[in-house]
Formats: structure tokens, sequence, C-alpha cells
């Protein structure tokens, strides 16, 4: 251990920040190793301090994943950017899943131009089982500790529903020009696609999500079939029908706001 | 304070609880009781993860069978549940920061430093950027506690918190638990007996739903006076007894030939407790 103490009109200088860079890096050495320098050095408690809780967050925070970096540079808040990271169905199996299904149909009915009904069918459908999927002790692997916070039930499944339907309607809305339809067929599952969802979310007040979504499922398909039957799959998707699907997503959207902030 | 009148669960033919009836106050209460003994269903009950069939909870003044009162009384309470999951993709600050969020803390800066905070608590700060499929079954355990400890709520339930962790961490959770116990309401379950010995200041004893006993570990030991035996040779009846590391056998009942009797612990107790309700 050295003898040698930093002399008082060096530490000035260090202080006012006049030394040369080599000069501060050996006081600065010196430092480090000798208490009783550093003790004679004055300095700002809670300028250190602060100091010291910056590095200590910039050391353990960990850097942000893809989804997460991608969503808060799109003006999404941190919390939230976070808490949709974690929705289950925003999982690379599930956007796979989703990428597939709207390939197919894509891929059919350009091969046979009878099948476009196919996409338009399963369009509406996508965001349903990705709600399904989206919140549950089923489905969820944290869900037992996620359901003892405030934030869980109706508030976090809506966050969720929301996410998954915006990410279901951009890839489809992607897919649709692929269609051999002209625009307005080709982009006629938007409005049953919002109303589904809607009425998925309005129904799970009363019943488990799965349940729900399925029960919705069902009544689209009834709708469907019911077009098939007057000879016409694409009956479903004419004019009044999707006047009848966007009141219907108001409505229902409304209600599920309503239920939210009672 | 948290009262508990009447509590009852059934799940297909199963009692799970039965007309539950108890006061919990500020310090540690430790559920004892065997497998099925309904000590995880009265934890989920208060915790507001599972309604009761019949009786109520009210907790602090809040009603979890309301909405608004429920989702008040999760805001003062902190959870860690028999079976934490987790996502393996997040790493442990993540875990934590999420459940941080959930528990409705906004703020990125005060959120990351009460996450540090309770990393520090449960001596995970060093696994903080671990993916938490890393991380052991222990650290895993910590991790489910610290982000229990987020908040510093008010009620801390805590369902079998000792598995898989160490002698070392158990004593570290000791201190810790003992500590928050001091200024807040505490209840943990547990198979581990000298947890609840070296920790609790109140236990009860469950089985079939029903609290069988309601006191301090002292008289919980209290209930095996002058039925603990040591002796040399094992009893020729067929009660509880077992070779004990010095070759000597203990029995809980009738004494033995020339055996001489041993100060009974919480644990003789409890057997003797069960024993006699079976």
């Amino acid at each position: 251990m050295s003898s040698w103490h930093i002399p008082d009109d060096l530490r000035e200088r260090y202080l006012e920040g006049t030394l040369e860079p080599a000069q501060a890096m050996s006081v600065d050495a010196h430092l480090g190793r000798c208490a009783g320098c550093r003790a004679a050095v004055p300095y700002e408690k809670d300028w250190l301090e602060a100091s010291w809780a910056r590095l200590e967050a910039e050391l353990i925070t960990p850097r942000l994943s893809l989804p997460e970096r991608f969503l808060r540079h799109g003006g999404v808040p941190d919390h939230l950017a976070r808490l949709l990271s974690a929705t289950p169905t925003l999982s690379r199996a599930w956007l796979t899943a989703v990428v597939a299904v709207l390939a197919f149909a894509v891929l059919a009915a350009r091969e046979q131009a009878e099948l476009l009904p196919a996409f338009l069918i399963a369009a509406p459908v996508l965001p349903l089982a990705g709600i399904a999927l989206a919140y549950g002790p089923r489905v969820d692997p944290a869900h037992e500790w996620v359901a003892a916070t405030p934030m869980s039930g109706s508030r976090l499944l809506l966050t969720r529903a929301t996410a998954v339907l915006a990410v279901s309607v951009v890839l489809a809305g992607l897919a649709s020009p692929l269609l051999p339809a002209p625009p307005g067929l080709a982009a006629a599952w938007l409005l049953p696609a919002l109303a589904a969802a809607a009425g998925c979310l309005a129904l799970s007040s009363r019943l488990p999500v799965p349940i729900a979504a399925l029960a919705v499922g069902g009544v689209w398909l009834a709708i469907v079939g019911t077009g098939r039957l007057v000879g016409d799959w694409l009956a479903a998707f004419g004019p009044v029908p999707q006047i009848g699907y966007g009141v219907a997503a108001l409505l229902l959207t409304y209600r599920l706001y309503r239920v939210s902030t009672r | 304070m948290i009262q508990i009148k009447q509590l009852t669960k059934t799940y297909a033919t199963k009692r799970a609880l039965d007309g539950l009836d108890l006061t919990l106050g500020t310090g540690v209460t430790g559920l004892l009781g065997p497998n099925g003994a309904g000590k995880t269903t009265l934890l989920r009950c208060l915790a507001t993860t599972l309604a009761p069939d019949r009786g109520t909870v009210d907790a602090f003044g809040l009603n979890p069978a309301d909405r608004v009162q429920r989702t008040a009384l999760r805001r003062r309470l902190g959870y860690l549940p028999q079976n934490p999951g987790s996502y393996p993709h997040f790493t442990a600050f993540d875990l934590v920061d999420y459940v941080a969020i959930l528990k409705e803390l906004t703020d990125r800066g005060h959120r990351h430093a009460e996450v540090r905070r309770v990393l520090a608590e449960v001596n995970l700060t060093d696994q903080a950027k671990t993916k938490v499929r890393k991380l052991s079954g222990g650290m895993r355990q910590r991790l489910a506690l610290a982000q229990a400890l987020l908040g510093e709520p008010d009620l801390l339930i805590l369902d079998e918190p000792t598995v898989g962790l160490d002698p070392e961490q158990r004593m570290m959770f000791r201190a810790l638990v003992s500590r928050l116990g001091q200024s807040r309401t505490v209840v943990l379950s547990t198979h581990q007996i000298e947890d609840v010995a070296a920790l609790c200041e109140r236990v009860v004893v469950m089985r079939d739903g029903r609290a069988l006993f309601d006191g301090t570990p002292g008289r919980l030991a209290a209930v095996a006076d002058g039925r603990v035996w040591l002796s040399d040779a094992p009893p020729a009846t067929t009660q509880l007894f077992w070779r004990t590391a010095d070759g000597r056998y203990r029995t809980l009942g009738t004494p033995p030939p020339a055996a001489e009797a041993a100060a009974p612990g919480v644990e003789d107790g409890y057997l003797m407790l069960l024993g006699e309700a079976a």
C-alpha cells in the first residue's frame, strides 16, 4: 500500500476539472484504492445516490424483447407493451398458425375461385380463437398469480383481446389484396370479425371465454350456412348483412364499454 | 383484520372447506394439515382467485364477493400460489416487472425500483437478467416470492413457500417473513412443521375443511404432553413410533417398557392431534 496521498493543490485542480486527462486518470485510480483521499473529496450525497441508482438500473434492467421494442416504437406505453408481450396467443406458434391458415385460404381461392368464401369465413374466426386462448387458467401458465392482481379479469382480457384482434386484422388485411376478388368483397370479413370479437367479449362476462368464443363462432357459421341454404355462400357478405354486422359491432362495443367502466 | 365466516367450498363430491370460521390479524399464521385438508382452497379464497360456495370473507373491511371491493382487496394482497407458473421466455426481471404492471405500478422508474427491491429481498439481483427457464427450482420459488412482495402488501398469502429451497434459503425466507409479519398479516401453508415452529406465532391445523386446532406452536406441542417416549427397544404395539438418529425409538401414545418421557415438539403435537381426530 502506497504512503503517497493526493496533495491539496492537485486535489483542487482535480475538483476544478483542470487536470490533464492522464493526471485525472491517475488521481481516479488512486481514489479507487485510498479511502483517506476519497474522504477528502467532497461530493453531493443525493447526486451520488442518484448516479448509483441510474447505474444499477442500467446494469440490472434487461434489454427489451423484439415485440416490446416494436410496440414501444409504435407509441405504445412501456407498461402496456410489456403486458401485451405476455399474451399467450401472441406467441410465435399462434402467429405462425394464423399466417398458415390465411396463406392456405388465399392459395385455395387463387387456385379455385369458388373457394373464396373459405377465406371470408375463416378470417373472423381467427381472432375469436385468439381471444379464446388469450386469458384463463388453461391457457395462461401464470394465471393463478395473475388472477390475484387488480388488473386481472375483464381489464386484462380486454387488453389482450384488443392486441389479438389488431394482429389478426392486420394479417388478414395484408392477405386480402392477394384474393382474386374486387376490394370490397375481399374485405367483407372485416365487419363480421369486429362483431364476432365484440360479441365474444360481451358474452365473456357471463361465460368462460372459450365457451363464449365457441358460441359466437357457432352463430357465425350458422349465419354463413344460412346463406348457403338460400343458394349462395356469399349471401352472408352482401351489403345488408354488412350493415347488420356493423351495427352489432357498435352496440356490442358500447355494451362492453359500459360494463368495463361500471 | 380478516374475518372468515362459515366458509364452504365443494369440488364435485369433495367438500374442501366445511363451514370454516377464522380470524386473522397482524403476524404470521401457519396452516398445517394433511393433503386435501383445505389449506390451498382457503388460501385461494383469501387471494380472491376462487369464490366460495357459501360463507363470507371480510378483509380490511372489503368483501371479495363484490367486484369493486375485490379489486380494492387485490391492491392490498400479495400471493404466492402453490404451483406458481411463469413465462419461461421472460427474464427474472421481466417477470416481476410484468406482475408489477398487473399491480398497477405504471410509472416506469418507480416500478423498476420496486422490482429491484424485491429481487434484492430474495437475493436474486444477480439473476435479474437470466431467463426464467434457466433458473433452478429454488430460484424460481424465490422469484415467485419476490412478485408476492411487490407493493409491500398488507396481506401476504404464501402457499407452500419453502418448497424447493435449500436450508440456507429457508433461513433467509424465515428471516424475511418474520420481519414482514411484524407489521402485516402473513398466512402461509406448509408441510414443513419446523418452519411453523420457527416463525409462526399462531398455527391452525386443518382437516377435512375444518380447523382442528387454533393456537400457538407451544400449545400445539403441549397436545402431546406426557405422551412422547424414548426407549431402546421398539414398542410392541402398532402405535406410531420411529427410530431416531441416535438409535433410540421415539413413541407417541402409550409408553413402551423401560421408556423415559421426552419433551414434546410441535410435530409430536400435530401427529397426536391428527391421530386423535382420525
